[in-house]
């Protein structure tokens, strides 16, 4: 019974301030859909990592059936080029720069391929023997890239030497500059939602005056007194938070998945799944703070 | 019932006290006036009843418990043991008759069958049957204070306070009102009804409680609103004669019409 009258109330007081409610929503929304972006380009920046990201920082990609850089005219890299590069690495003038290295057969490489392009059509299309095996190198001083470089490039089966985290940090960088703008956005737009929040609840505890004041007289407790408005802003706010992790998804699958997974076809992006790890952290963030602020302001202009 | 040890109560310290040592009880079961002009305390004593307010000094006994003593949660509690009444009503006006008084139902919880068992009772008692469908602005002012009435004792609490119920209506409507506060009056609830009306008091003749700035002044079983001219039907000629929110009239002004009788 009193849960049927709390719903009652709560109904009312939505219908009695549509206009109203229909503005929080649109601001948690607006708000929540910055905080999911920002939180959106984290999770594409760990996927772009890959396996071996925060493990090493220079490649040295051996040559394959399909190469065609100058060093693998030869053909594919023959055990005893491998085994040579592999004697280089472990010399004294290598191994004076290095921390350690590992090689990645091109079993290994098709597996780690495998996990970060999971949500990608080109992992059908690609097999072990088109991937190149490769050592992968844990500088001592990332700085000492030029010097691995000069001295693996010219070896016979050596197909090419990349410094991959030089080249992602720089997008990284830019990413991570995006989402620190994403969430300044999204501050000034919750305090936005707090604020009129706070409107909303006072304006919806000033229509109800009459009602609270006779449930105060008649010894309703507090929790049935304020639970309708609480509820109220959470609801509405809730409502927005939905709406945010909706448009978060259909960004992951409409703009990700079907168009810039085209475009570039050889980078890895996020599944809409993976969005919906942030849906209920945007719930949650909402809800709880248009919970909080309700309480407060019913403090101020509620009497119980 | 209610019992006020020495109360004073000060509302700003530059200005004499609303209420000042005050002693009082009011027994179960017990009918009482509280009579003064505007500004003597009258409703400042309700309010400590109900703990909107609390005491400066002295303490305020309802049901035998110290109202300073109840912590705020349980304030609810108390207020459930204790009905109000108003001159204005304070009903909702998008809420027909029944649903008003359910309402008071509602928010504390009670099922769905009691209040459909309850309310028509009620409203039995306080003479709406059958008005059950009606919304507020479709009654006369004594009928709305009727509805008000059943809200109020739909719990049954063990006190009725009345703050000026008749204060909007007329003389007749008035004596109305005072039939069902009497009824519930015999059903064992408390009642304590704040009035200016000299002829409900004078009819009625049951305990009078009289305050002037804050002092109680009068405190007499079976009385009339002054003490002073114990003549039946004077002050009704006056107060028709002059509008409803007079003072108590003074012996010289009742001593201008010797002998005129109303009833």
């Amino acid at each position: 019974m009193r849960l049927a009258f709390i719903l009652g109330e709560i109904g009312s007081g939505l219908r009695r301030n549509l206009s109203m409610v229909v503005s929080v929503i649109l601001v948690t929304f607006v708000s929540l859909t910055f905080v999911g972006a920002a939180g959106m380009l984290q999770l594409q920046i760990n996927q772009m990592k890959g396996y071996w990201y925060d493990k090493v920082q220079v490649a040295i990609f051996l040559c394959s059936d399909g190469s065609t850089a100058a060093g693998c005219a030869g053909g594919p890299v023959t055990p005893e080029q491998q085994e040579s590069i592999k004697t280089l690495l472990q010399s004294p003038a290598v191994a004076q720069y290095i921390n350690d290295f590992q090689f990645e057969s091109k079993d290994e490489a098709y597996k780690h391929f495998k996990d970060q392009f999971s949500n990608s059509p080109i992992v059908d299309s690609v097999t072990p023997d088109q991937l190149p095996a490769s050592f992968r190198i844990n500088m001592k001083d990332p700085q000492k890239y030029q010097i691995i470089s000069e001295t693996f490039s010219s070896q016979p089966g050596v197909e090419t030497v990349i410094d991959q985290r030089q080249l992602l940090e720089r997008l990284f960088s830019a990413m991570n500059a995006a989402s620190l703008v994403a969430v300044s956005i999204a501050g000034v737009m919750i305090v936005c939602a707090i604020l009129l929040i706070a409107t909303t609840i006072r304006l919806s505890a000033f229509s109800r005056r009459r009602e609270t004041g006779i449930m105060r007289l008649v010894g309703a407790s507090k929790t049935v007194i304020q639970l309708p408005f609480i509820l109220e802003g959470v609801i509405a706010a809730v409502i927005g938070a939905a709406l945010a992790s909706g448009t978060l998804w259909a960004v992951a699958h409409f703009f990700l998945g079907e168009y810039l997974s085209k475009q570039y076809p050889d980078t890895a992006f996020i599944s809409p799944g993976q969005t919906l790890i942030l849906a209920p952290a945007l719930l949650i963030l909402g809800g709880s703070l248009a919970g909080l602020s309700s309480l407060l302001t019913l403090r101020r202009y509620l009497r119980v | 019932m209610i019992r006020f040890e020495n109360v004073t109560k000060v509302y700003d310290q530059n200005v004499r006290p609303a209420l000042d040592d005050v002693s009082l009880e009011i027994d179960r079961g017990e009918f009482a006036f509280l009579v003064g002009a505007s500004g003597s305390g009258k409703s400042t004593f309700l309010r400590l009843v109900l703990k909107e307010d609390r005491a400066t000094s002295g303490a305020v006994y309802v049901a035998g418990q110290n109202v300073a003593k109840i912590s705020s949660w349980r304030v609810p509690r108390l207020r459930r043991g204790i009905g109000v009444v108003f001159q204005d009503f304070r009903l909702l006006p998008q809420k027909n008759v029944f649903a008003n008084v359910a309402f008071a139902m509602q928010v504390i919880g009670k099922s769905r069958s009691v209040i459909r068992d309850t309310v028509p009772e009620v409203l039995k008692t306080v003479g709406l049957e059958g008005k059950e469908h009606r919304m507020p602005h479709e009654l006369s002012g004594g009928e709305q204070q009727r509805v008000a009435i059943a809200r109020a004792v739909v719990n049954r609490p063990g006190i009725l306070l009345a703050d000026e119920p008749t204060g909007n209506l007329d003389p007749t409507t008035s004596m109305g009102i005072m039939g069902v506060l009497d009824k519930i009056n015999q059903n064992g609830t408390t009642v304590v009804m704040a009035t200016h009306d000299d002829d409900i008091v004078n009819e009625m003749r049951k305990r009078v409680v009289e305050l002037k700035n804050g002092v109680v002044i009068r405190d007499e079983a079976k009385a009339l609103y002054t003490s002073m001219i114990p003549i039946v039907g004077q002050s009704r000629r006056l107060k028709d004669a002059s509008g409803r929110e007079d003072p108590p009239p003074s012996p010289e002004d009742q001593g201008l019409h010797p002998g005129e009788e109303q009833r």
